[in-house]
Formats: structure tokens, sequence, C-alpha cells
């Protein structure tokens, strides 16, 4: 399987599982699990960040037709891929990136994962409440409901990586 | 023109994502008022019958709660039948029944999709323009009032509830009939609050709030809610009275679409009034 092939595949099934299993799971107290950023994420690393925007702006679109958020989704998930290329190189090795890796947790190792997929999550998060909410008098409110989105839907990409990601053989 | 062309390349990047955040903002605002199309809500056909087929599997989950609320209902029209009443007087009774006519209808309709935790939350009706859905039509259940239409198709509408930013549906405080815009913060799924009354008044605790039915689009009555408590605002004269609603819409399921057949004469006769200038000034 080739890799435009995978991402193709992996596109439908990050927005089925976002609109149709994820969308209707509603907590309440502000939990609302978002884990379509892993697929930005997941992208390899030689894209370019313009075609990373344009597929982050697709993506953004379809997900705001499911759940009636009219270009929500997109900004935010634009913005986290304008931000994608930026974390990267500040976290990135001395010698760049190996191409024939992929920018996930068992490729690149826990502590890298944790460092640059949570900012980018929290950034995508913050973003996201901050345009629908919209008063700055309840600041706290936005930042409560960032964090409480924000670190089960980590834990959900966590899991989620293990179902949908071979590990590769090197290990 | 060179000069141009090379500040393009330089900053090409920033551009195409500050042209796609307009884009995608300008819609988001747009939208939140007035959608000017159905494809991009869950009108839309395709998306409709997409969580059409997600809503077969997850409607069975409320479905005896949902089943036992109709019932109950149907108990309280029944009992206003006149054949299941006991006639006191044996004398004949005179109806003249010319004094009413008609001037609502219902629609029947389901909820394919719903949400209450975001802060403008939407429903999905599986009836739409076929079934004589318009827009700006309320939108109630048997306990409830549930939101107004906002967008519709062929065989699908979306509905701006109660749980949204500007619903501003007029209600009344029911003794005193004390009128107010009812409003939601964004918190609770529970509970809104009823903005525009003056801290002079007192309101007992505990007392119900129908829609007021002033501008035609919901009949005089349908129940709110209940008021839970009375704050006073910082620096207003006004109370802050918050709803307990009397629907949970988290388990939402049938509604009905009020059709009224008179609203076409109301809006021509209102559309007279001149607009008032200085009110326009003042704001």
């Amino acid at each position: 399987m080739n890799n435009l092939t995978k991402n193709i595949i992996r596109f439908i099934v990050f927005v089925v599982l976002q609109t149709i299993v994820f969308n209707q799971l509603e907590i309440g107290y502000g939990f609302h699990l978002m884990i379509h950023p892993l697929f930005i994420m997941l992208l390899p690393f030689e894209l370019g960040v313009i075609s990373l925007m344009g597929l982050a702006f697709l993506m953004g679109i379809i997900i705001d037709i499911f759940s009636n958020t009219y270009g929500l989704h997109a900004s935010s998930l634009v913005l986290m891929a304008y931000l994608r290329p930026i974390i990267f190189k500040f976290y990135g090795p001395r010698e760049g990136y190996d191409p024939l890796k992929e920018p996930n947790v068992f490729d690149m190792g826990n502590r890298w994962f944790t460092y640059v997929f949570g900012i980018l999550l929290l950034a995508h998060h913050f973003w996201y409440f901050l345009v629908e909410i919209f008063q700055f008098n309840q600041f706290f409110f936005i930042l409560q409901k960032t964090i409480f989105s924000a670190v089960p839907s980590f834990l959900i990409c966590l899991l989620l990586q293990s179902f949908l990601i071979k590990k590769s053989k090197s290990k | 023109m060179r000069n141009l062309i090379a500040f393009l390349r330089r900053f090409q990047i920033f551009l195409v994502f500050a042209s796609l955040q307009i884009i995608s903002l300008v819609i988001y605002v747009q939208f939140l008022s007035f959608p000017r199309s159905q494809y991009l809500t869950t009108a839309s056909n395709v998306t409709a019958k997409v969580l059409t087929w997600e809503n077969d599997v997850t409607k069975h989950f409320d479905l005896s709660k949902n089943n036992y609320a109709l019932q109950r209902e149907n108990i309280r029209l029944r009992e206003r039948l006149p054949e299941f009443m006991y006639t006191l007087s044996a004398g004949k009774v005179k109806v003249d029944d010319t004094i009413f006519k008609q001037q609502y209808t219902y629609i029947p309709g389901m909820v394919i999709n719903s949400s209450v935790t975001r802060r403008n939350n939407y429903f999905t009706l599986n009836i739409g323009s076929k079934q004589g859905v318009r827009t700006n039509m309320g939108v109630f259940s048997d306990k409830g009032v549930v939101g107004i239409v906002h967008n519709i198709s062929e065989h699908y509408c979306v509905v701006k509830s109660v749980l949204t930013k500007d619903i501003n549906i007029d209600v009344i405080i029911e003794p005193i009939h004390l009128a107010g815009i009812l409003k939601w913060d964004g918190h609770d799924p529970r509970r809104g609050s009823i903005d525009g009354i003056s801290n002079d008044l007192r309101i007992k605790r505990w007392s119900r709030v129908v829609t007021r039915g002033g501008s035609g689009i919901f009949p005089k009555g349908i129940p709110v809610g209940k008021v839970e408590r009375i704050e006073s605002i910082e620096g207003e004269p006004l109370w802050n009275v918050v709803v307990r609603y009397s629907e949970d819409y988290r388990t939402l399921q049938r509604v009905y679409v009020v059709k009224n057949l008179m609203i076409e004469e109301q809006q021509a006769l209102e559309g007279q009034i001149p607009p008032d200038e200085e009110e326009d000034i003042l704001r």
C-alpha cells in the first residue's frame, strides 16, 4: 500500500470516526472530543505547508457540514496545519527528519510526540473554543473547555494510533 | 511589479493561511445569522442521509423514555375529549362553533441529529419543504419549546435550538404575565435565563414560564420551564432569572413544527410600521 492510498483511507476513517462516533458522545462539563487533528499530524514530513493547509481546510469543511459549525473546524484545523512545520522545526533533530519515518508515536518516541502533538492540539482546541464562544469575560470557561477537551482527546489519539498504524519492522 | 511578485512569493504561506482563515470565518459568521445555502449544513441531502443511518442505530437508546412521554401526552389530550367526561347538567348546551378559527397547525417530525454541549446547538429534523416546513417556523415538543427553523432543504431542516447564542424567544412568567426574552449562556443545557425583567418586580420561585406568542412563531402558552432562581445583575436595574427547561434536550426525539396560517397577514400588517430611526441612532 503506497502513501497516497494509505492517507486517503485515513482521511475517510478519521472523518467517519469524528462525525459518526465522537460528535455524538456528549458528556457535558466542557468535554468535547476531537480526534481529527491526528490526521494532520500523521501526514508525511516532506509534505509542503500549503498542501497541508489545503487538506486541513477540506477536512475541516467536511466535518463542519456534519456538525453544523459552518467553518469553525476548518479555521482551527488550518491554524494547526500552519503551526505544524514551525513546531516540527523547533523540536526536530539537528540533521533533519528521516523521510522514511512517519510522525507517529511509535516512530518518533513518546517524548517527542507528547511535546509536539500536545502543543498542536492545545493550539487547535484553544482557537476552536475562542472563536466559538467569542466573549472575553468568559475567558476561564474557554480555558476550562480547552483543557477538559484536549487531555482526553490526546489520550484517545494515543490509543487510536495503536489500532490504525502498523508498527515499523525495525523495532 | 517585480517587488510585488517577490513579496507575494516571500509571504505566500502566510497569505494562503490568512485567506483560508478569512474564508472559513466569513462562512461561520454569515451562516450563524442567515444561512445562504443548505449545502454547508446538515440539511443537505448527503449529510442528512448519513446522519439518518447513524440515527437508525442510536434512536433506540432513548426509545422507551420517548414512548412513555408520547403516551402521557396522549392521556392529557384524551382527558379533554367530551366522551371521557361526565355530564353534570342534563339541559342542552348551545355551542357557538364559529367563534374559533384555526390559526396554528402542526407538522410532526423526528430529530435525526442533535448536539447540546456546543455554544450553538442545532437539531436536524427529518422533515423539509416538501412537508411544508419554512424557515422561521417554531418547533416544540410535548414538554417544551425547542427552537426555530434555521435552514431547510427538500426533505430535511435544521432547527436553531434554544441552546444557541441569539435565540431570543419572547416568553412570559405566568401568574403575573411578565414579558422577557429567553437567552442561553452556553454553560448548562438544562438551564437558560430571561433578560429584560426589571428588579422592582417580585417573582416567585417555580412559577411557570411559557411562550408569549407575540411574533406569531409560537402559539401562546407553550411551556418553556420553571423559574429556578433569581439573581441581581451588578450595575443594572434588572433581574437575571434562571429558568430550568422542562424539556431534556439530550434525549429529544419527537417534535412538532408550528405552522401559523395567519403569519402573512400579521407580517404584512407589521411591515407597514415605519422603522424607528431614533432607536437606531441610540443603539
